[in-house]
């Protein structure tokens, strides 16, 4: 099984988010209120392969319309609708997941990504089935306003 | 006719970042959202270029790019990938099926630009289309040279230009400068230590904003291996010191195509005037004689019918002088045009001595054109 998975998100994460949006997050430890109130927004890519699993992306909706306006050169205000906002976050989704999967694949792990998809919502879980293994982790923005949750899950080899 | 760039991903923010990131260029950017839509719009547009997404619902990239390679009339438009998937063998995958290059998400805006610009000839948006700069038009002239003197010597040289000088004396401050501001012409140093001209040179060309930018080498006469060396890379000429100021701004002129007609030619009064400068040459001579035949030919098809050839500030003339106005002659009898020479005394006299000028008819000034009562010098048409 593979034993650094917070480690390729960790780098993943940082990678795309610094790249496409100028932004840094930094590793906090996990805070299971983060996602309790207002309306969340989370995006899943999976892959499917050697090595078969999904990652889950969490964030509030407010840090997804931030993300989709630095993503665009926009200013929040200028984003229209949520079509525009669960797009964003499905690529950025799709950006995360693929560099993880990069690297699976440079370890003799090839998998084959699934096109994203987004889920809307208040206080909701993601539960695991119990023949998969999980990790979570847990980001924030450096100006600490925001808060980003990973959640992967794997089905063991 | 505008460029066309083919953007297939099924992401709209994707497709959106792209569009953004050439709307600075001289191009089209279409959109499809999968690998059938991509196939449509390459067939009804035939872009230049086609930026390709591999992971997509209804067609994947994979599939679109087997499908354009086999298509005889699609196969020649050059693919890049632009995928979030980086592995070894998603690689070794897409260069088996004949990509020109793949770009990994995520990707900052420039790569994408810096990398298509390296198969089609990208353009600033307006560069086609901008009027035709003059010489007497504001212009940006960049010169690196590690030593200030020159730069100074060279401000001095152009001060009765229009003409921003800006120096710099170390590559990385040309490439910084050149980020933000595109000069019109540079002026570069064959003599920097290292060989550093030649690789800025190499790194300048590489640039969509600076590759097509006139690049002049600066040297001293006697370097003729580093003359030798610049013309070879494709430098657009060479300056030398001491710098020969008039070859400079005619090096420049001609290297930009600036418009330097109006020095000698203007529509006033209902007639086209072409006025010869009183420090004429033969390279004066030759610059009028490029600009003679459409500027008479436009001022017909402004409605014009009279021309003047003015002499008067000439203190003396030559046979290259005679064989100009000749031409000029020669060509409002073509174009059904009536024509009149002032001259100063000196120009008549010395005109009078020529087979080809001693039956031309001069009259003292503008005043005697304006006037009905004096004939147009008909006399010379023959």
């Amino acid at each position: 099984m593979i034993d650094d998975v917070n480690t390729l998100v960790t780098s993943a994460v940082r990678e795309v988010f610094d790249t496409m949006l100028n932004l840094r997050l930094d590793p906090v430890e996990f805070d299971d209120k983060a996602l309790s109130e207002g309306t969340h927004i989370a995006s899943a890519v999976g892959f499917i392969g050697r090595l078969t699993g999904v990652v889950y992306i969490y964030s509030s909706e407010a840090f997804a319309r931030r993300i989709t306006a630095a993503l665009l050169g926009l200013a929040p205000a200028e984003i229209d609708g949520d079509e525009m906002v669960n797009d964003a976050m499905g690529e950025i989704s799709n950006m995360v997941v693929g560099q993880i999967k990069s690297r699976l694949s440079d370890r003799g792990l090839p998998c084959t990504l699934t096109i994203p998809s987004i889920v809307r919502g208040s206080n909701f879980t993601i539960e695991a089935v119990t023949s998969t293994v999980r990790w979570v982790a847990c980001f924030r923005s450096a100006d600490q306003q925001e808060q980003l949750l990973i959640e992967t899950m794997i089905k063991p080899l | 006719m505008a460029l066309k760039i083919l953007t297939v991903d099924d992401s709209k923010t994707i497709r959106l970042i792209v569009t953004k990131a050439f709307k600075p260029f001289d191009c089209d950017v279409l959109e499809a959202a999968n690998g059938v839509e991509g196939l449509a719009i390459a067939s009804r547009e035939r872009p230049n270029i086609i930026i390709l997404d591999i992971t997509m619902p209804i067609m994947d990239g994979y599939e679109t790019l087997t499908k354009l390679k086999s298509d005889p009339e699609l196969k020649s438009i050059p693919v890049i990938m632009l995928t979030a998937e980086a592995g070894r063998e998603t690689v070794m995958k897409i260069a088996k099926l004949g990509v020109r290059d793949y770009l990994v998400k995520p990707f900052k805006e420039e790569l994408v630009v810096e990398r298509v610009s390296r198969v089609i000839d990208l353009r600033p948006k307006g560069a086609a289309t901008n009027r035709v700069k003059r010489f007497d038009d504001p212009l940006t002239l960049l010169v690196v040279d590690d030593k200030p003197a020159i730069c100074e010597q060279i401000k001095a040289g152009l001060g009765d230009t229009k003409w921003t000088i800006v120096g710099r004396a170390q590559n990385g401050e040309v490439i910084d400068f050149c980020t933000q501001t595109t000069p019109d012409c540079i002026l570069l140093s064959l003599s920097l230590p290292d060989d550093a001209g030649f690789t800025l040179f190499q790194m300048l060309r590489a640039s969509v904003k600076t590759k097509s930018v006139p690049i002049f080498g600066l040297c001293v006469k006697t370097a003729a291996e580093e003359q030798a060396r610049s013309q070879q890379i494709g430098f657009n000429g060479v300056i030398t010191k001491p710098i020969d100021f008039d070859d400079l701004k005619a090096k420049i002129a001609r290297a930009l195509n600036l418009d330097t007609s109006y020095k000698f030619f203007q529509m006033r009064d209902g007639m086209l005037i072409m006025s010869v400068p009183v420090n004429f040459n033969t390279a004066v001579v030759n610059e009028i004689s490029l600009h003679l035949r459409p500027k008479v030919a436009a001022a017909v098809d402004a409605g014009l019918d009279k021309m003047v050839i003015d002499l008067s500030l000439l203190k003396t003339a030559d046979i290259t002088l005679v064989k100009l106005v000749l031409d000029a002659i020669q060509l409002c009898h073509e174009l059904a045009l009536k024509q009149w020479i002032i001259g100063s005394e000196a120009v008549v006299t010395v005109c009078r001595n020529y087979e080809e000028s001693k039956d031309w008819r001069f009259v003292s000034s503008f005043e005697e054109v304006l006037a009905p009562k004096v004939d147009a010098n008909l006399a010379s048409a023959k």
